[in-house]
């Protein structure tokens, strides 16, 4: 009954605007990209590839070590068994953390080789202390609630902790457009559109804010963000100032508006929902041999667990991921009925970006997130199509 | 009155400075300083030493000018011995955390931060305190003595007179015990530290600041409601004293860990801790007192304010130095020690745990608590019988 329920609500959560049978048509990119960019970005992108591989490597081989060995770091506590806890959780980051430096460094490296940031070595260790901090304390927080409720519920805390991090993930998606920094758009044409556009797609016009990214990335994006009252639409900086036309950042504009039209963002929250149960009883199963998750002995296997299951829901978190956007793509030519703008914005992220236009499958299965720049472009010509 | 002691003393630092650097020279080739350079360097430190414990007010008589041993403050300097050539050739990089030490504790008139270093503010204080009571408080005194105890160590390593490095440990310039206080310090830890803990410790530590910051909001509701039961009960209700002490006796495990004092990952509740704080019992307090004590606590607040400098210089160079080696050089961790001691006397004080104000000596032993007065029983007498009935 369980899976019934869990099948129909991810049925509900994966329908989409797109036309069911939408055939794409070959798309001849050489034709439309420089044969020398595509080979480029394929180059930048391969190195990407198999840095995330051996990252992975690495780090499941010092979390193994880590929930073999782990323990020992409790005699550097004098805290009680939370607290203890709390303790291995934030080592543990801290040795993923220190295994991941030399990635870290090694893709700023690649980057500036290929003019995709200015960033500096040192600039990014320490730019991503801050990030850790957050991360420890997201992490002890979390065990505060994990341990406390396996401490008075030790077979069924999953059944409490799973909607307890839905809620917190729903409060973050919540609160996240007020912690960003970012300044108003000042572009009297763009905000005129995205009145006009939300319209169309028959919502309330959406707040518009611009955000600096100049220190570490010259790669062009937008995002959106919030939901209800927090609503937001964030545009990089590098996009508004870089080399798109007013018709391409248009359908960037309309393409942030529907997720929001879509209710993208609670309907990724739903998607985490269905994933954080069982996930929770899967970590919850593998840490019973070491006194489960009330003892602080399970908490470097837990870590083990959840970077396992993050890399074994990877694929299907990335299907679920792309099937959004390409809704949104497919609501935003609708909205903007610019096909020729969609494809020239999707070539642009190409020769900017280096987003490879057509990776290889295996790559695209498991670690696009978006719709290829090759698909992109056939959407488009599939939605002039059906225009004409 | 020290003015003709600092014209001196600008004179003698001139051919101080080309002695040191002759010696240096001397020390590399030779090992040993030469005993005329020994001799005169001894008495610039021993001399500078004595004007700034009389300009500190540390000693009350007015130094000679020779730098001579007959003062109250002394300062010994052992006999030239063979120094490692290798620490003579790099002295002056291996001094420079003794030196940022110095800025804060107080590194003589020399070396010393100014009017920012702990000698000064314990001079500053100790000013008006001597001018009303005609005598240094001993607390001050001994401050301004661990300070100048460590410029003269500083001063005799850097000239070479010694190849021993300067410690802060406060039991090796104070040797006079503070008396017992209600708010007391147990130290028990045996210096080790974990690498890993150590370099992520700021952020390891960020759980606990958050929650002292939190917990720290509710206290300050909780003193505020304590302060007029106080006024008007004449004591801190047991059930606020003792939210408080906790709160105080957390704060002091958050910062011995924070600055590397200790090693354990404190609990959240306080509890056993290696730097542990012992608070007496509430007692009663004199209302007037009560009522004035933020003003009060102003003195020992600025006191308090520096060894937080101290401390947070002495968790700066104590990461590296635990880094390296995976201990807390003992100096630096006493120093500390002595230096959250303190900060917990003045919080317990300004919080109304404890009447007692804030004793800044910084030697972590404390004077054992006088003997007990034997109590006297009335002479024995053998019981009377009780008469017996008439028949």
């Amino acid at each position: 009954m369980l899976a019934g329920a869990w099948a129909a609500v991810a049925y509900f959560l994966w329908q989409s605007r797109v036309p069911g049978g939408l055939d794409l048509p070959e798309v001849d990119l050489t034709g439309r990209i420089d044969p020398d960019v595509i080979a480029r970005s394929k180059r930048y992108e391969r190195f990407f590839r198999f840095e995330f591989v051996v990252s992975e490597l690495v780090l499941i081989a010092v979390l193994l070590a880590y929930a073999r060995w782990g323990i020992r770091f409790a005699r550097e506590s004098a805290a009680g068994r939370i607290g203890t806890g709390m303790l291995l959780g934030m080592i543990g980051l801290a040795l993923v953390w220190i295994s991941q430096v030399p990635f870290r460094l090694a893709e700023v490296w690649w980057d500036r080789r290929y003019d995709q940031t200015d960033a500096g070595y040192i600039e990014t260790l320490f730019a991503n202390w801050i990030e850790l901090g957050a991360e420890f304390l997201f992490i002890c927080f979390a065990l505060v609630i994990v341990m406390a409720l396996a401490g008075r519920f030790p077979r069924r805390w999953w059944l409490g902790a799973a909607p307890v991090f839905v809620g917190l993930a729903t409060l973050f998606a919540f609160v996240f457009p007020y912690l960003s920094a970012t300044e108003p758009l000042h572009q009297p044409n763009l905000e005129a559109a995205a009145r006009d556009y939300a319209k169309q797609q028959g919502i309330e016009p959406v707040r518009i804010a611009v955000e600096d990214v100049t220190d570490f990335t010259s790669a062009p994006n937008a995002y959106a963000v919030g939901f209800g009252p927090s609503k937001r639409i964030v545009f990089w900086n590098t996009l508004l100032d870089g080399p798109f036309g007013d018709g391409e950042v248009k359908v960037v504009l309309a393409h942030e508006l529907a997720h929001h039209s879509r209710d993208h963002i609670p309907e990724s929250i739903g998607w985490y929902a269905l994933f954080a149960l069982p996930g929770a009883w899967l970590i919850a199963l593998a840490t019973r041999r070491r006194g489960g998750m009330a003892s602080p002995a399970a908490v470097p296997l837990s870590l083990l667990v959840i970077v396992l299951l993050d890399l074994v829901s990877l694929p299907i978190y990335n299907a679920v991921s792309r099937h959004l956007e390409q809704e949104a793509d497919w609501v935003a030519l609708e909205t903007t009925r610019d096909p020729d703008s969609a494809a020239g914005l999707f070539r642009n992220f190409t020769i900017e970006s280096l987003n490879d236009p057509s990776p290889p499958t295996w790559s695209y299965l498991l670690f696009d997130s978006h719709p290829s720049v090759e698909k992109r472009i056939a959407m488009a010509e599939a939605w002039r199509r059906r225009g004409r | 009155m020290a003015i003709p002691h600092l014209v001196w003393f600008a004179l003698w630092t001139v051919p101080a400075l080309v002695a040191a650097i002759l010696n240096w020279f001397a020390v590399i080739i030779t090992t040993r300083t030469p005993r005329p350079f020994h001799r005169f360097l001894s008495a610039y430190v021993r001399y500078t030493t004595q004007v700034a414990a009389f300009l500190w007010l540390a000693a009350n008589p007015f130094p000679g000018f020779v730098g001579d041993n007959r003062y109250p403050v002394a300062v010994e300097i052992v006999e030239p011995r063979a120094q490692r050539r290798l620490v003579t050739l790099f002295k002056l990089v291996l001094v420079l955390p003794a030196l940022l030490l110095a800025a804060i504790l107080g590194g003589g008139l020399t070396f010393g931060g100014g009017w920012g270093d702990l000698a000064a503010v314990a001079a500053f204080l100790g000013w008006f305190a001597a001018l009303v009571r005609g005598g240094m408080p001993s607390g001050l005194r001994d401050l301004a003595v661990w300070s100048l105890g460590y410029g003269a160590q500083l001063s005799a390593y850097l000239f070479s007179l010694t190849d021993r490095y300067p410690t802060s440990d406060p039991n090796q310039h104070v040797h006079d015990p503070p008396p017992g206080r209600s708010v007391r310090l147990e130290l028990d830890d045996d210096g080790r530290r974990s690498r890993l803990t150590v370099f992520f410790r700021l952020l390891l530590a960020i759980p606990h600041l958050v929650w002292l910051y939190l917990w720290g909001a509710v206290v300050s509701v909780a003193v505020l409601i304590g302060w007029v039961a106080a006024l008007v009960l004449g004591r801190l209700p047991e059930p606020l004293h003792r939210f408080s002490a906790a709160y105080v006796s957390y704060a002091e495990q958050v910062y011995a860990y924070l600055f590397l004092i200790a090693n354990p990952f404190p609990g959240f509740v306080g509890g056993s801790y290696p730097v542990q704080l012992e608070i007496d019992p509430p007692a009663s307090q004199n209302r007037l007192l009560t009522l004035f004590r933020i003003v009060l606590a102003l003195p020992a607040l600025l006191i308090a304010a520096v060894l937080g400098y101290l401390l947070f210089v002495i968790g700066f160079l104590g990461w590296f130095a635990a880094l390296a080696t995976g201990r807390m050089p003992t100096g630096m961790r006493n120093a500390g020690a002595a230096a959250i001691r303190y900060t917990a006397q003045t919080y317990a004080y300004t919080l109304l745990l404890t009447s007692q104000y804030p004793h800044s000596s910084p030697a972590l032993l404390a004077r054992p608590e006088p003997e007990p007065e034997p109590t006297r029983f009335p002479p024995f007498t053998p019981p009377t019988p009780e008469p017996e009935a008439a028949a």
